[in-house]
């Protein structure tokens, strides 16, 4: 890897939590702030990504909950302290961590994170998949065509409806 | 004995060839810390000394944007 020196703006990630305090479609304008501020200062946001309500670790301010936001941006080191001291004073955000890190590479993005709550989500359909065909296996083949032919008149039925 | 001991403790990030812990992902910080949420040392942990400062830090950063507790109740 190149060392950062050469590179002329340095890059940044931030994660920030927004209060609970607003409903979903509140928040967005308030991402879209955030990103007008970076922008605003010469800054280029590169990646984005929301993670949505989660439950806080622990209540910050009263609040249990927060939406969870994440930003990269190149910003020159000199716009970074405007930008965090306007960050600091907008009382929508909770908290937020900005954090210098390397430039992403072509084999990194796909590693996204939340991978928590993929598997939470998966792990109930893959067992409904498994537990439904090894109970019709054991009937006879002839009853899964029948199935498939009331099927597809039902579908067939709902497009004339 | 010896040997059973030391087939155990190998570091998890110089296997998997993970080079930088990243703060984010707490499924894996999570195995790092106790019960009650305290980092744990390499000597139980088997991570190596160049990991494990890295992952100190790691744990620190996710306390503070709170996907992590500082301790336990």
């Amino acid at each position: 890897m190149a060392k950062t020196k050469k590179t002329d703006t340095p890059h940044y990630e931030m994660l920030h939590i927004i209060s609970n305090k607003f409903s979903e479609d509140e928040v967005k304008p308030i991402v879209e702030k955030i990103n007008a501020l970076i922008t605003g200062n010469e800054g280029v946001v590169t990646y984005s990504e929301n993670w949505g309500k989660k439950k806080l670790a622990y209540p910050i301010k009263g609040f249990t909950y927060g939406y969870y936001n994440y930003v990269e941006f190149d910003l020159a080191g000199a716009n970074l302290a405007k930008v965090e001291r306007n960050i600091r004073m907008m009382s929508e955000i909770l908290r937020h961590q900005i954090i210098r890190r390397e430039v992403r590479t072509i084999d990194m993005p796909a590693k996204i994170e939340r991978p928590e709550v993929k598997t939470e989500k998966e792990k109930p359909a893959e067992k409904k998949v498994e537990e439904k065909p090894a109970k019709k296996s054991a009937k006879d083949k002839t009853d899964l065509k029948d199935l498939d032919e009331k099927l597809d008149k039902i579908l067939e039925t709902n497009d004339l409806l | 004995m010896d040997t059973a001991i030391k087939k155990d403790k190998q570091c998890h990030f110089c296997v998997n060839n993970i080079k930088e812990v990243d703060y984010k992902d707490t499924h894996t910080l999570r195995k790092f810390v106790g019960s009650y949420m305290k980092i744990l040392s390499k000597k139980r942990t088997g991570t190596c000394s160049k990991h494990q400062r890295k992952l100190a830090t790691a744990i620190k950063r996710s306390r503070i944007i709170a996907l992590l507790p500082f301790v336990n109740q």
